[in-house]
């Protein structure tokens, strides 16, 4: 990472404060663990309609009691690293490893996950981590923020005596220590700070060092699910007969023939194509033993 | 018609039409989406899978033609030992990058060391140029079978 192109001067880390307009809420997620969702700017008037509409979390990060981080990636990863370049915005404030976190994928969301730099939920221009580079560190260091605050309710402790390492908080006065995963339900409890310190660039542990990739495991033993395995309830697959020269169009169509196959649905006629809802997957009936 | 296939070690049952491409079984019957789907006509080298160990195309593959055969998929070939050594190497080396080849460079890759443990360069591009890789890891993919092969021994 060429650190000159970094940090543009309304990026310079600094105590930030988290307009209304890029504001947090955090809530007690589901498990009373701590759901903290955070929203990118919109542009223009989608940003003005966005805030006039209220809360509009483009991304969450979801702390469990039994210490499970899930942050939901708002950009599809293709290959370009955003699985890895975007946990790690969030994970340097919130002063967990990579290795700690667990990603999820957006589910299709315009209002919410509206690329800010597109206006749409789109990926692409390469501009996620531009985009995403000072919210996604003010979500990771908001959710910090409220953990220590739990933890220094508990331990009856000023919060600027403690601090966070490794997905826990310490107190090091009186070396004590709580996982984030244990103070989950409380921080739930704590309110959203108005500001949040961003650490400065000298104080980075993870942006600007080589990181492996998070998308690797899942793409070496076929779990990683690509747009073609998603299997929408009662999807069905369609084979086109396609005009073979481009811009063709169909001038009739004679379907008695392919009605009478065992298996097809539907034939529909579209302008250049022809489209059969019959696959061999189609014909299947499965037995299983 | 019936089939009983060996997958993975387990005997699955389907009924589908002879011509029905192993591919679609893996893949729409089973729910086993590891295997990609790329070209259906064998040039691409995404669907490959192991036949009796061998690196083999299952998008032109008919069930009918599998018989008795055991067939390795990507979701299990990290139980052979070449497997597990190129996903570790896979790993390591963190060689995909959109990944949607991937299971079938594995696949081949695998299918390559079981029969050659130490493949020379000239093997490894003999073996593996039938898979083809859009994002172009082509170089991690040799670094990774030349690891793999160190790493068995």
């Amino acid at each position: 990472m060429n650190r000159d192109h970094s940090f543009p001067p309304e990026n310079r880390p600094a105590p930030s404060g988290i307009s209304r307009r890029q504001f947090l809420k955090a809530s007690a997620a589901v498990g009373g663990g701590l759901l903290l969702g955070f929203r990118l700017p919109f542009a223009g008037d989608e940003a003005e309609a966005a805030e006039a509409s209220g809360f509009a979390p483009n991304a969450f990060i979801r702390i469990g009691r039994d210490g499970k981080i899930v942050l939901v990636m708002p950009y599809v990863e293709m290959g370009q690293g955003t699985y890895t370049s975007i946990p790690m915005l969030i994970a340097e404030e919130l002063e967990v490893d990579l290795k700690q976190v667990q990603l999820e994928h957006a589910p299709a969301n315009e209002k919410l996950y509206a690329n800010p730099l597109l206006g749409v939920q789109a990926t692409g221009n390469s501009n996620a981590a531009r985009g995403a580079w000072r919210q996604m560190r003010e979500a990771g260091a908001a959710a910090k923020t409220m953990l220590i605050a739990a933890a220094a309710k508990r331990w009856n402790v000023d919060p600027a005596s403690c601090r966070a390492q490794h997905g826990v908080v310490l107190h090091e006065a009186t070396k004590r220590s709580a996982k984030y995963g244990d103070l989950s339900a409380e921080a739930a409890r704590v309110p959203v700070p108005e500001k949040v310190a961003l650490k400065r660039p000298e104080d980075f542990k993870l942006v600007g060092t080589p990181a492996k990739r998070l998308d690797t495991p899942a793409k070496i033993n076929g779990t990683a699910i690509y747009g073609i395995d998603v299997r929408p309830p009662g999807v069905k697959f369609a084979t086109l007969a396609q005009s073979p020269v481009f811009g063709g169009r169909v001038k009739s169509v004679d379907d008695k023939a392919a009605k009478a196959v065992k298996g097809v649905r539907q034939i529909v006629q579209l302008d250049d194509a022809v489209a059969v809802a019959d696959t061999w997957g189609l014909r299947r009936r499965v037995s299983q033993l | 018609m019936i089939y009983k296939l060996k997958i993975n070690g387990t005997t699955r049952s389907v009924d589908v039409d002879s011509d029905t491409p192993l591919l679609w079984v893996l893949r729409d019957v089973l729910g086993m989406t590891g295997t990609k789907f790329g070209c259906g006509l064998a040039l691409c080298g995404a669907c490959t899978v192991h036949i009796d160990g061998h690196a083999t195309r299952s998008c032109i593959t008919q069930v009918s033609s599998v018989g008795a055969k055991a067939v390795t998929t990507i979701e299990a070939v990290g139980k052979t030992p070449q497997g597990k050594a190129v996903q570790q190497a896979w790993l390591e080396l963190d060689v995909p990058q959109c990944g949607y080849c991937q299971s079938g460079q594995i696949m081949s890759a695998s299918a390559l060391l079981a029969t050659n443990p130490h493949p020379t360069d000239a093997d490894i591009d003999s073996a593996m140029s039938g898979n083809i890789c859009r994002c172009g890891t082509y170089i991690r993919i040799r670094e990774g079978i030349k690891r793999a092969a160190q790493s068995n021994g």
